[in-house]
């Protein structure tokens, strides 16, 4: 049980400079784009991207020979905090920086490295989870598309579901089958480096209850993809994207996309003074400055190679089931009817807390799945 | 001090505790727990209040019965005070709209008014408390001064609280203190979480066990997955108090070192109590859900960690109270900073290199 126990977090000086370059550039930067998008979850803009990634605020923690600036994870976790409480428009390159360039770092070729790493850093080059199928969920061993060995590379066939961004990305990683489904469930399966722009990948977007349409569906027909798209080791997908959902889990998004709500709640509060209201905030900064501790330690762990699985799994439960309650807490402090088309900053704020909410506990593992590991880590399973 | 040093007592105390011995206050206080806070140089071991949680995670792990939060902050009192050869010194608040009066003819102090659920009244041999108002005093007494009455009272868990009448008692000293008199409040708050945090860890480790020993169905509980993920919850709420505490004694320290300017305006602190507070509960809960019937009994060990957390939860403020607290503190924040820069302020270095 022992392996429960979270570190301190590291404090880094060099980190704590980049906190006051970053909000430096986050005041001066010329916003465009979606100005309701940016308000609310952090916009797509590639644009944004880009000047991000001139600062070398991309790919922190790669390698320098690969387009990063030089920094650790430690630094990237200050950076990226930073942008999320601003909800600056970083939803481009956001699952590139945190996820597949670190897949990359880990398992890719020399090539794939060289080739992709510095395009990601650059803010350019930006990527989906080809994870879920329609049948495959929770239960992501259960995978049905395959890739079948041919002269020079691989024939893809099968579809995959909730893929954020797939229209607009230029790569996905890919899990899928390589050999048939046996006893051993978790082998067999395979990642791949997919180029969008393969012939045979078509996408369709689908709109979720919010009225966003990050949502896809990707349907892939005799994709054929060449031998320098396998990442790492055919048959070692599962241990590899078991590597990538920790990273997916552990970062401060799980519990920061929300605070803009709050951050409205609190302007109110501040010409509307109300007891109730400074009661729940109160309780609500406990719990977010908590997590925010909670989270800082998994990074700390992962910047010190180290397993953090299990902690980014326990957080991202804590902190998604935070945000969770947000809207519910906030609803019964002050009253106002959520509405996106609100001309009043809080109630569309609200609004778009309360239509995101359910997609919290769900996305990157449900939290019955997460509560799940946490139970294997106490040894109940 | 070292981490050597640290490691040892952290060691010392574990054992210490382990083996639970009849006269365990008295050894604790032989390798000098209890002054563990009070500088070296004045004979104390001179830890920081970091550490000093550390060792009551450890006291609250075991539902130690002794007085080791209130002498640990009544030995640094006293010492602060210039009050020397005090065996058991305790804290105490008096109630919120009744402070105690002091009042001076000549030379003389003369201390009136009521001190409320002192934790260990009866038993300790000094009080340490404050007075209200702008100019903050620390008054110590001695429990045996005349003027001094005492009525016997207890928590859920049986520690004892009681109340203290002063009736024109001569004080052993009065002395001005360069922080707001609620400070006390605010260490007391965090050292409770300390303590929580503990019994939180040991609640959780007790049921685990017994979710892995006992069989229904002709499986163990433990197996089934309404029951894991109870636990798993659980589990998230031990991890959730221990960070926020952790967060809090930091925040002391900073505190001690000038980093952080008032405790009851510190965020980690506020947080501590309110975070460890409503662990506290949702952890009691789970834990005897798993146990059943044989948790509810007076014989069974894990009432001696829920007892303590129903109690501990509101002792120098509920959630409720520290939440008020943080809110207004927030909200009366003049500035057009956002809530996220107040929470995360940039600091200098020169604070970084303070916080180690
Ligand atoms: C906003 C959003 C974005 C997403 N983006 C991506 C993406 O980019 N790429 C991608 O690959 N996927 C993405 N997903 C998909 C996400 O990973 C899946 O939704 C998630 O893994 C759950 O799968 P499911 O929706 O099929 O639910 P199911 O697995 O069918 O689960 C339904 C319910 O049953 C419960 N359940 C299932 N199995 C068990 C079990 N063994 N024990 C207890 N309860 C169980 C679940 O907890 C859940 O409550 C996204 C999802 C959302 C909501």
């Amino acid at each position: 049980m022992s392996n429960l126990s979270f570190p301190r977090p590291r404090q880094s000086e060099v980190g704590e400079r980049l906190r006051a370059e970053v909000r430096e550039f986050l005041d001066d930067f010329d916003w465009r784009g979606d100005p309701q998008a940016a308000s609310v979850f952090g916009g797509y803009d590639p644009e944004f991207s880009e000047a991000l990634g001139a600062r070398g605020w991309i790919g922190m923690g790669f390698p320098q020979r690969y387009g990063g600036g030089g920094y650790g994870l430690v630094e990237r976790y200050v950076v990226m905090e930073e942008l999320l409480a601003a909800r600056a428009p970083i939803t481009a390159h956001s699952v590139a920086d945190r996820q597949s360039g670190q897949l990359l770092l880990r398992f890719g070729s020399e090539s794939q490295r060289e080739e992709i790493l510095p395009h990601i850093a650059a803010g350019k080059s930006y990527f989906c989870i080809g994870m879920s199928e329609p049948d495959s969920g929770s239960d992501l061993a259960s995978v049905r598309t395959r890739a079948t060995k041919v002269d020079g590379g691989w024939l893809v066939n099968g579809a995959k579901i909730w893929t954020t961004n797939a229209h607009r990305s230029h790569y996905m990683i890919l899990l899928c089958r390589t050999s048939p489904a046996s006893q051993e469930r978790h082998a067999g399966l395979s990642q791949f480096l997919v180029d969008m722009k393969t012939p045979g990948i078509v996408c369709r977007q689908i709109e979720n209850i919010a009225g966003g349409q990050e949502f896809n569906e990707v349907h892939l027909q005799d994709a054929f993809l060449p031998d320098e798209a396998l990442i790492g080791v055919e048959g070692d997908g599962w241990k590899q994207v078991t590597s990538e959902l920790a990273f997916e889990r552990s970062g401060p998004e799980r519990f920061l996309s929300h605070l803009s709500v709050l951050e409205e709640f609190v302007r109110v509060l501040k010409s509307q003074p109300s007891a109730v209201g400074a009661r729940a905030l109160g309780r609500l900064v406990a719990h977010l400055t908590t997590l925010r501790r909670m989270s800082r330690s998994v990074a700390t762990m992962i910047a010190d190679g180290q397993d953090a699985a299990l902690h980014a799994a326990l957080v991202k439960d804590l902190g998604t089931c935070f945000e969770q309650e947000i809207p519910e807490i906030l609803r019964l402090a002050l009253q106002a009817e959520p509405d996106p088309n609100a001309s009043d900053a809080y109630r569309a704020a609200l609004a778009h807390v309360v239509l995101n909410a359910p997609s919290s506990t769900i996305r990157g593992g449900t939290k019955e799945v997460l509560r799940g590991i946490v139970a294997k880590g106490l040894g109940l399973r | 001090m070292d981490d050597e040093t640290r490691e040892m007592l952290h060691e010392t105390a574990t054992s210490i505790f382990a083996e639970g011995p009849p006269d365990l206050w008295e050894v604790l206080q032989s390798v000098g727990i209890d002054k563990a806070l009070v500088p070296e140089s004045k004979g104390g071991v001179g830890v920081s209040w970091a550490i000093a949680c550390e060792l009551l995670g450890i006291a609250g792990k075991h539902a130690a019965p002794v007085p080791m939060a209130e002498a640990m902050i009544g030995h640094w009192l006293l010492d602060i005070a210039g009050v020397e050869g005090a065996k058991l010194p305790t804290i105490a608040f008096s109630p919120p709209l009744e402070p105690v009066r002091l009042s001076r003819s000549g030379n003389e102090w003369h201390v009136d008014g009521a001190l409320v659920r002192v934790p260990w009244g009866s038993s300790c041999t000094h009080v340490a408390f404050m007075s209200e108002g702008p100019a903050a005093q620390l008054i110590v007494v001695a429990r045996d001064s005349s003027g001094v009455s005492i009525k016997a009272g207890q928590n859920l868990a049986g520690e004892p609280r009681d109340d203290m009448t002063l009736e024109s008692v001569a004080p052993l000293a009065v002395v001005p203190v360069p922080f707001e008199s609620n400070s006390l409040l605010a260490i007391s708050a965090v050292m409770r979480s300390a303590l929580m945090a503990g019994a939180i860890e040991r609640a959780l480790e007790l049921t685990v066990d017994y979710a892995n020993m006992r069989v229904q169905f002709g499986r163990p509980i433990g197996k089934f997955q309404a029951v894991q993920q109870n636990i798993a919850v659980l589990a998230t709420q031990a991890a959730a108090a221990r960070a926020a505490t952790e967060a809090g004694s930091e925040a002391i320290d900073d505190w001690i070192l000038g980093v952080e300017e008032s405790l009851m305006r510190s965020v980690a602190v506020a947080s501590a109590k309110i975070r460890t507070g409503e662990a506290a509960g949702e952890a009691a809960a789970i834990s005897h859900q798993v146990f059943g019937a044989i948790g509810f009994t007076e014989e069974h060990e894990l009432h001696r960690f829920t007892k303590r957390l129903w109690s501990w939860r509101d002792e120098y403020g509920s959630e409720a109270v520290w939440a008020d607290v943080l809110g207004e503190s927030i909200l009366c924040n003049e500035s057009e900073k956002t809530l996220w820069r107040t929470l995360a302020p940039t600091r200098s270095s020169l604070d970084i290199g303070a916080t180690r």
